[in-house]
């Protein structure tokens, strides 16, 4: 009983190691990024919070500015953004900040970050909850500016994220969970 | 005197209309006492006293703001914690976790206190031109159990009139007049001030006095609000919530993570945050029954969470949580709740080893919903 049970286990071991191996699980082909990391967020919703823990566990240092302006952004020395993209009424309530100055603050960084060379990672990792009305305008207007996009899946549950990064020729890799976005981002890392 | 009897020709018709009030206050008289009979909380294996909420603030002593504080205490180092239902009388999945822990949970590290009926005058009442039952029954495994359905505010019979205009004592925000007897809009509460701010200021005075290291305010809201199956987290409980939400995912539960807005104040996971040095947080449930676009409002709505207008409404993209033919069953929103208790301690105690708060005795969500709420009642 006992080798009959560890027999297919085995097999399973030794077909699965390569397989691991040769698989290209996500759509980005190489690292692009380069530390050091500034985390960010457009929308400031609490999502970001959870990209620290992400960050964390995956031993990528950052410096964190949840309302960094254009102007601050060459003196953090951040050669990456990761920003989590989503809104959250509640958080832009928090910071006193309105949609609006909220999109032209993240459309004058972005500027800023392609004109510097800094690239920009976009997680959008709240679902679906994380969509609608007030979320989807600042998907709009993040995702475009992204040099690579992580999604949790249920939140492209629509498509909006494959579209606009087709459109703009992003990779875009879809992750089932939130707790599965780390593994892309760190391998986003040169 | 003879020509101011001629003056009232109506006089007998207002004695009538008098006695007929009297009437009617006699008949209701009863079943509005009986509201007032906190619903039964067995003592379960892990309560090792039961004391009221007075004992940390004298003011509120033998009046219908006291209510009962369970201490589950394993006796075991670790740190504590306060689980709050009740504070929306209106949010059974509030109290009836509140309730399931008192009767099943069992410590193992650090203390729990938990308050099931924590604004126990909003128990007595239901909020006018609601058509909300009193009360609904849960078919228990030591048979069957009622509990009350309350109103979001305390009653007006313990605090009357609102005024215009509600302003929170502490930062001078402006409310409308009804907020003033919300206990979630009263922290941190005043000694001296309302009957709310006072019930306020015992759960406020409470947390200093046991140094309670992780409070949660228990709540539901309609599927209609938009943050709902969410924790709402003070900014110094952020970490914890956030390890939290991601050791929920891996149980398959999905559930967002909201700051508490700084600029909102009286409510639990600002005030108790700011007030306090505990760890301040909310969870909120989707709960049909106290939504806008609810149809009949019934015992089956409270238990089942079914209703065919709300599933017009996400068919229409208004919801901001999933919603189908099931519903949101009140095991769903129970489930939730406990889930969602057991990985904020567990966060809790990951990041702070040696005020460990654990306790076991409960069922997962997936047994929870595969048993019914019954089972642990
Ligand atoms: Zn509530």
């Amino acid at each position: 009983m006992q080798q009959s049970r560890k027999l297919p286990l085995l097999l399973a071991l030794v077909l699965a190691i390569p397989a691991a191996l040769c698989a290209q699980p996500y759509k980005l082909a190489a690292p692009i990024a380069q530390k050091p990391v500034l985390l960010t967020s457009v929308g400031q919703s609490a999502d970001v919070e959870m990209l620290k823990v992400l960050l964390d566990r995956s031993k990528i240092e950052y410096k964190y500015d949840i309302q960094v302006k254009a102007g601050g952004l060459a003196a953090t020395g951040a050669k990456t953004i990761v920003v989590a993209i989503g809104g959250s009424s509640k958080g832009l309530g928090a910071a006193g900040i309105s949609p609006e100055a909220e999109l032209e603050r993240a459309k004058l960084l972005f500027a800023e970050a392609k004109k510097l060379g800094v690239k920009v990672i976009g997680l959008h990792i709240g679902g679906e909850a994380r969509r609608g009305e007030l979320s989807d305008r600042f998907v709009q207007a993040a995702v475009p500016a992204c040099d690579y996009v992580i999604v949790v899946a249920e939140g492209n549950n629509d498509g909006l994220f494959t579209k606009l990064c087709a459109a703009a020729k992003i990779p875009l890799d879809s992750v089932e969970k939130i707790t599965k976005a780390g593994d892309p981002l760190a391998k986003a890392f040169k | 005197m003879e020509t101011d009897q001629k003056k009232l020709p109506g006089l007998p018709l207002s004695a009538g209309l008098l006695a007929l009030v009297v009437l009617v206050l006699v008949l209701v008289a009863p079943s509005d006492l009986a509201m007032r009979k906190h619903d039964f909380v067995r003592k379960g294996p892990g309560v090792t006293e039961v004391r009221m909420l007075s004992d940390w603030f004298p003011g509120i002593k033998g009046g219908r703001g006291d209510t009962e504080v369970y201490v589950l205490d394993s006796g075991k180092p670790g740190g504590s914690a306060l689980v709050l239902g009740g504070t929306h009388a209106n949010e059974p999945a509030g109290f009836l976790t509140a309730i399931v822990l008192v009767e099943n949970a069992r410590p193992e590290a650090g203390k729990l206190f938990v308050i099931p009926f924590a604004n126990a005058s909003a128990f007595t009442h239901t909020d006018y031109m609601e058509g909300e039952p009193r009360r609904f029954t849960i078919e228990g495994a030591s048979g069957a159990r009622t509990f009350r359905f309350g109103s979001r505010a305390t009653s007006p019979a313990d605090q009357w009139p609102d005024p215009d205009i509600y302003i929170h004592a502490s930062s001078g925000q402006k409310l409308s007049g009804s907020e003033t007897r919300n206990l979630n809009r009263a922290y941190p509460g005043r000694p001296d001030g309302t009957f709310t701010e006072k019930v306020a200021f015992a759960i406020t005075s409470l947390i200093k006095a046991e140094k309670v290291d992780v409070s949660v305010d228990l709540h539901e809201a309609s599927p209609e609000y938009p943050v709902i199956n969410a924790i709402v987290a003070h900014e110094r409980a952020m970490k914890v919530a956030s390890i939290a939400v991601l050791n929920l995912e891996f149980d398959g539960i999905t559930i967002g993570l909201e700051p508490s807005p700084q600029k909102l104040r009286g409510l639990s996971h600002r005030e108790l945050g700011d007030a306090t040095d505990t760890f301040a947080l909310l969870m909120e449930t989707a709960n049909p029954s106290q939504g806008r676009l609810r149809g009949v409002t019934d015992e089956a709505l409270i238990l089942k969470g079914r209703d065919p207008l709300y599933l017009k409404a996400k068919a229409l993209g208004r919801l901001f949580v999933p919603f189908d033919e099931k519903g949101s069953p009140v095991e769903a929103r129970v489930g939730r709740h406990l889930a969602g208790l057991a990985a904020i301690f567990s966060a809790y105690t990951e990041e702070k080893p040696d005020r460990a708060i654990l306790f076991s005795g409960l069922p997962s969500y997936d047994e929870l919903q595969a048993t019914g709420l019954g089972k642990l009642f």
